[in-house]
């Protein structure tokens, strides 16, 4: 035993010496002044952006209003578990360790691009979930506990837990977050802070939230290079912060929020794709109808085999030269394997082909009027290139279509061999959230039963035992077929019943509900019983009342809310009343530490209780200070820019 | 009973002789000669037959087979009557299950009983049943081909036949699992020997091997394979094979269902045999790039399984506990973190550091390899002029995430070259490492590539990856060598592999093998880490996603036209392909088909689809029977259901697949 207790024993020391350079290291957040080159900014984001004040400054009013909403929704957030794990360790509390950990505190530093907004705030995350365990960990040697020794198991185990606690910490503290600036389809933006973990998905659920649009399977994050005049939608599946530190500091790149019906179009009419080819051209409209069950079929027959089917695809296309604006006519063919074209003199067999690319480390964008830029001989350019290569280059690869409707099916095709299976899935997954949302704005009146399957043709076939087909089962689940039917339906028609089809915020998602605070309200009440003697309060702790009483911005001293620019509309739903936001961090970048139940996002709004928010910060300073902290830096940022601008 | 006499020895009632030869088909086999009327009945027949024989034997497999009518006599309680048999017919009384020697998708040969007596469909469910391969109903057996050199038998005596005849399968038990494999492969050595050459990759063949067997050269080659497929409905009896017969078992129907690693470890296997072989032997065309994805797998894939790591079940241990898995998650992190992470600084990230020659190439300066001091950490590139100005800064300083690593490296000449593209926003910038020796090559290299994808040399897998570059090297070399390595038997190591045993024939011819080797080394940086399971998948799935995947070719003639052409068969769709240019004419899908119908004295399949499309052609290359079978075959697996499991409608099969016997 005394050889593995003394590993974890090292290990243990390790760890918290490890937690003690993290906490340290906020201090030292002030690291040398950026390398005015990009890339290595782009990896370890505590580098590369300049101090806290001047980013600050940077940043627009309004983003730094949202900035806050969502820090605070991080701050209650944190409050919650804070309360979960006091009770869990209610074991008496060091609180000359919290309080060490605090000073450290709120040292995040804020970084921007032109449209993207990096907050390091690695540390910051950290300090919120758990504190209270934190005087545990803090003890240097770690005392074994004092438990009668008989059970050495027990104290191993009581070991493991800690250390697991603390892993579960170091995890948390690794997330980066960035605030990104969305704009949305009516020239109006959204800041939303978008965490390491958060795929495209997961922004867009967020965004629906913010925008009570009617989360239609088309709607898409979208980027634009302006620069290279290339735009792309982003893959459900694709992690933001991922794609957008690519971006260099000085970029006009822009994330977008619009619907785009191509995004999914495979998946609604995979004809277009998987049956007009070869012989039947344009003049044949008749594969344009299908009925839902042979695309079902279709669809399962190119998506859940044990490979997917790439859609054949072929055709000349005009390739433009390396560095020239002049374009070549190729004849390219499209394999699961990459994009081929026929060598000169040579015939379309497969053992002729060259390879033209192969899509492993390139993405694929549309281009915007090339015809102009690059003299392109039609506007229905796609471009390949790495995610990383941000200016013009010969490495981006150029290719324009005839019309289109190739286009399409170029840029579907490569996807479908790029993201192969994962594209299906995003898609259901897509359907299932449009699916919820439109039962909830029908609130069952649509919950009619799924008609009867229309019968094939097949069915006419009979009797004779030679060539009869059985038919073929459905194997999609009707739930999906339901929503997706929807789906469609209310993309076709529009919006049937009471909500009002020309102002898609109306759609009554549950927690939109004005006023009424959101999910995370539901801590308060329990705030008061918390068993547990609240830690000291830290340093700069701002007296209770100069909290002004608005929700959001309870946390800040005196500033009042700021005067409305231009986009006041959205600035409107954004600020005053607790966003929708605060609700949504939780269902999909809460990271392992278990949620207690009453923080499910869905909790109804009525459950919610207004407490008076000075007294709910005094309880828990031990979370809340470091955003104090950090927050107080905001605040002054904020009143400083305001000073500016008056 | 039959045979009743009166003292003369005249017999009184209506019985007369049947004589009935013991054995299988044999003129000169023993006979005897029973008395019987027509009353009776098959099973009292079968009782005298062993009595007369008077041997103490295991006659319950046996049945007797009438030769004329081609056809056993199963049912026993039918009378003699009522299966027409009179005192002229040509009986044999013998056993059910003969040995065959069948020829796998692996190409090793494997002897077995098989029922001769059950319809094909049925005793191939047996022998898959025997093999643990699932759904029996995707693989069929073929005819072997005719042998036209007899002359050439320097190979034949070689080869080992595996040996199942002994195994007798209690039926209607479901397999049990002993030590990794099922009960009955674990009885003796022998059969152990025979599951693993089921269940593990065969070596690559001999290139020479490679180019002696034929290839089809045209798609009317093509179209010669299948007119071998033997007839599901019918026993291999009624179609003339006899035992020790030699018959190639091959996935026939190219939609495999529920593909389950754990459930399919042989039935994976030889599916990716019988992937492998189509590629290397051209049954399927495939691109360069595609070819080199290929040869990149089977190497990997050959060289786990010599690892020893085809159990890798064992690998699986769920003794790992919480915080165990915990720990690992946070090696885990560390391996995967960015650089300049606090985290990072608890482990020591190996660096390598050292003199490297360096080349960028640029537009008009002819400048080549310069000395440069080099420090590769984490992720990052550094270099420098020479080792004292190290703590300044860098030349340049290029992070490797997300790079390209290309190998350039011949062996023959020392030259061991690293090509880099690294992405940066301005486009990519290319650069050449080059290194003394096989050693710092290795390391550079392995070091390149996990920084490429993100991760440090702290990796657990960076030891490994040295070591698989440097098996590669020696790879290259052996093969550099002789471009015919035919001193190396079957069992060649890893070391001594040949590269044109990975590759179709015609990039024998393409490339010498120094050429090769860096082309398959390149591919295989991007399935180096895959586990023995996810790279048969993937070639698998490569295999699939081939346009040309699962296209069965018939040639025929249709109606109204006057040349013949190609049909294609695939799981979903009917292609009409012409003859001499090789392009697809028309599809049809089966969604949109009606019913189909053989008229079988004109030999014409008619098939009728949506919209009042009908299509007639007669079969030229084949039996229309097989063609017919082949649509009903597809017809029926599109109806298998995972709910279904394993049992699957034999009745639904024949009947969709049968037919012309019936009626």
């Amino acid at each position: 035993m005394s050889e593995s207790n003394d590993d974890i024993d090292q290990m243990f020391s390790t760890l918290l010496g490890e937690m003690d350079l993290l906490t340290q290291s906020l201090g030292v957040d002030t690291l040398p002044p950026p390398d005015p080159k990009p890339p290595g900014a782009e990896f370890n984001y505590s580098v590369g952006f300049k101090d806290l004040n001047e980013s600050l400054n940077a940043l627009e009013d309004q983003d730094l209003d949202a900035l806050m909403a969502d820090l605070v929704a991080d701050i209650s957030e944190a409050e919650q578990r804070t309360i979960q794990a006091q009770k869990e360790f209610s074991q008496n509390q060091n609180h000359s360790a919290s309080l060490e950990d605090s000073n450290c505190r709120g040292a995040a530093s804020v970084g921007f691009g032109a449209d993207v907004t990096a907050v390091s705030i690695s540390q910051y995350e950290d300090e919120l979930p758990p504190p209270p365990a934190d005087p545990l960990l803090d003890l240097p040697p770690p005392p074994p506990p004092p438990k009668p020794l008989s059970k050495e198991e027990e104290e191993a185990q009581a070991k493991a837990d800690k250390i697991k606690l603390a892993l579960e910490k170091l995890k948390e503290a690794k997330v980066k977050k960035l605030v990104v600036k969305v704009h949305m389809n009516d020239n109006s933006t959204k800041s939303l802070m978008v965490d390491e973990r958060q795929l495209a998905r997961d922004v867009l659920d967020n965004l629906f939230e913010k925008t009570h649009c009617d989360c239609n399977v088309d709607w898409c994050l979208y980027e634009i290079y302006p620069e290279l005049q290339i735009e792309r939608f982003f893959e459900d599946h694709e992690n933001v912060v991922e794609v957008l530190s690519d971006w260099t500091r000085d970029t006009e790149n822009k994330v977008l929020f619009l619907e785009k019906e191509e995004k999914y179009a495979v998946f609604k009419n995979p004809q277009n794709f998987y049956l007009d080819n070869k012989g039947m051209k344009e003049g044949k409209k008749t594969t344009e109808k299908m009925n839902a069950k042979t695309k079902e079929s279709l669809l399962e027959e190119s998506f859940c085999g044990t490979s997917i089917i790439v859609p054949e695809l072929e055709g000349a296309l005009y390739l433009k030269e390396d560095g020239k604006k002049t374009w070549k006519r190729r004849y390219f063919l499209l394999r699961a394997s990459g994009i081929y074209y026929v060598p000169k003199g040579k015939t379309k067999t497969s053992r002729d082909l060259a390879c033209f690319i192969q899509f492993e480390n390139v993405n694929i964008y549309y281009g915007v009027q090339c015809k102009m830029k690059y003299k392109a001989p039609t506007d229905h350019c796609f471009v390949l290139k790495h995610p990383q290569i941000q200016k013009e280059s010969q490495y981006i690869k150029y290719l324009c279509c005839d019309d289109a409707r190739t286009l399409n099916q170029w840029v579907m095709g490569i996807r479908i061999a790029k993201y192969g299976k994962t594209l299906y899935d995003n898609y259901q997954r897509a359907v299932a959230r449009a699916g919820l949302a439109s039962r909830w704005t029908n609130l069952g009146t649509v919950n009619t039963a799924t008609p009867a399957q229309p019968s094939t043709g097949l069915k006419a076939s009979n009797t004779q035992s030679n060539g009869q087909i059985p038919q073929a089962v459905p194997r999609v689940s009707t739930v999906l077929q339901e929503a997706q039917r929807q789906a469609e339906t209310s993309k076709e028609k529009p919006a049937h019943g009471p909500p009002d089809p020309g102002a898609p915020r109306t759609q009554p998602l549950p927690k939109a509900s004005p006023p009424p605070p959101p999910a995370r309200r539901s801590s308060e009440p329990r705030g008061p019983a918390t068993p547990v003697p609240p830690p000291p309060p830290p340093k700069a702790a701002p007296s209770p009342g100069d909290l002004l009483p608005p929700p959001p911005l309870e946390d800040l001293p005196p500033p009042p809310p700021p005067p409305p620019p231009e986009d006041e509309v959205e600035e409107d739903e954004a600020l005053p009343p607790p966003p929708p936001e605060f609700a949504d961090p939780p269902p999909d970048f809460v990271p392992p530490p278990p949620l207690p139940p009453f923080a499910a996002p869905r909790a109804p709004p009525a459950a919610a209780k207004r407490s008076p928010a000075p007294a709910r910060r005094s309880e828990c300073p031990g979370p809340a200070a470091a955003e104090q902290d950090f927050m107080s830096d905001l605040m002054k940022a904020l009143q400083k820019k305001r000073g500016h601008l008056s | 009973m039959a045979g009743m006499k009166t003292a003369t020895g005249d017999y009184i009632d209506s019985s007369w002789e049947l004589r009935v030869f013991v054995g299988e088909e044999d003129p000169e086999a023993q006979s005897v000669t029973l008395r019987v009327t027509g009353e009776s009945h098959i099973g009292g027949v079968l009782l005298k037959i062993v009595e007369e024989i008077n041997r103490k034997q295991d006659w319950s497999d046996h049945a007797i087979w009438w030769e004329q009518k081609r056809q056993w006599l199963l049912q026993t309680h039918w009378t003699l009557d009522k299966y027409g048999i009179l005192a002229d017919a040509r009986l044999f009384f013998g056993p059910q299950h003969r040995p065959v020697t069948l020829r796998l998708p692996n190409r090793r040969a494997l002897r077995l009983r098989a029922s001769f007596s059950k319809p094909l469909f049925k005793a191939v469910a047996d022998v898959c049943r025997l093999l643990s391969i699932r759904h029996p109903e995707e693989l069929s057996l073929l005819r072997d081909p005719e042998k036209k050199e007899k002359k050439k038998k320097e190979k034949e005596p070689e080869e080992e036949v595996f040996d199942l005849t002994k195994v007798v399968l209690a039926g209607g038990v479901a397999p049990v699992l002993f030590r990794g494999m099922p009960a009955h492969f674990s009885d003796s050595a022998h059969t152990e020997a025979c599951f693993h050459m089921l269940s593990r990759p065969q070596p690559p063949p001999d290139p020479g091997l490679l180019q002696r067997l034929p290839r089809p050269g045209s798609l009317a080659d093509k179209t010669q394979l299948h007119s071998r497929w033997l007839d599901s409905s019918r026993c291999l009896m009624q179609q003339g094979i006899k035992a020790g017969d030699t018959l190639w078992l091959r996935f026939k129907y190219y939609s495999f269902f529920d593909l389950d690693p754990k459930a399919d470890q042989v039935r994976l296997m030889q599916l990716y045999e019988q992937a492998r072989w189509d590629l290397l032997l051209e049954e399927i065309d495939c691109t360069e790039a595609e070819m080199m994805m290929f040869a990149a797998l089977q190497y990997h894939i050959n060289k786990l399984s010599q690892s020893g790591e085809a159990g890798e079940v064992a690998s699986t241990d769920p003794g790992l506990d919480d915080l165990d898995a915990a720990l690992n998650n946070l090696e885990v992190k560390l391996e995967g973190s960015a650089p300049t992470d606090v985290l990072d600084s608890l482990t020591t990230i190996p660096e390598l550091k050292d003199h490297l020659r360096i080349f960028r190439p640029r537009k008009l300066t002819l400048k080549g390899y310069r000395q440069h001091w080099v420090v590769f950490k984490e992720t990052t590139l550094s270099y420098y002029k020479s080792q004292d100005e190290a703590p300044g800064d860098p030349i340049q300083q290029l992070n490797l995430k997300g790079c390209e690593v290309a190998p350039d490296v011949n062996v023959s000449s020392q030259k061991f070259c690293i090509k880099l593209l690294v992405p940066s926003p301005e486009g990519m910038s290319e650069i050449y490492l080059r290194c003394q020796d096989e050693q710092q090559y290795a390391q550079w290299m392995a070091g390149c590539r996990l920084a490429s994808k993100g991760r440090t040399m702290a990796d657990s897998s960076y030891a490994s990856e040295v070591q698989a570059i440097l098996a590669f090297l020696s790879l290259q070399q052996a093969g550099g060598g002789g471009s015919g390595n035919h001193t190396q038997g079957p069992e060649a190591s890893a070391e001594g592999l040949n590269p044109y045993g990975l590759v179709a024939p015609r990039f024998q011819r393409k490339f010498k093998a120094k050429q090769l080797t860096p082309r398959i080394l390149e591919a295989h940086q991007n399935v180096a880490q895959l586990s023995l399971t996810e790279a048969l998948l993937r070639f698998i799935q490569a295999w699939q996603s081939l346009p040309d995947f699962g296209i069965s070719y018939f040639m025929v003639r249709f109606k109204g036209s006057k040349k013949d052409e190609i049909l294609g068969i695939a799981n979903n769709r009917l292609i009409r392909i012409d003859l001499a240019v090789g392009d697809v004419v028309k599809t049809w899908r089966f969604s949109n088909m009606r019913q189909w119908n053989v008229n079988w004295d004109i030999r014409q399949v008619a098939i009728e689809f949506d919209e009042h499309i009908n299509v007639a052609f007669s079969c030229v290359s084949a039996s229309c029977r097989i063609v017919h079978e082949y649509i009903g075959g597809y017809i029926f697996l599109s109806t298998r259901e995972r709910a279904h499991g394993e049992e699957q409608n034999e009745d639904l099969f024949l009947q969709l697949t049968g037919g012309h016997e019936a009626f």
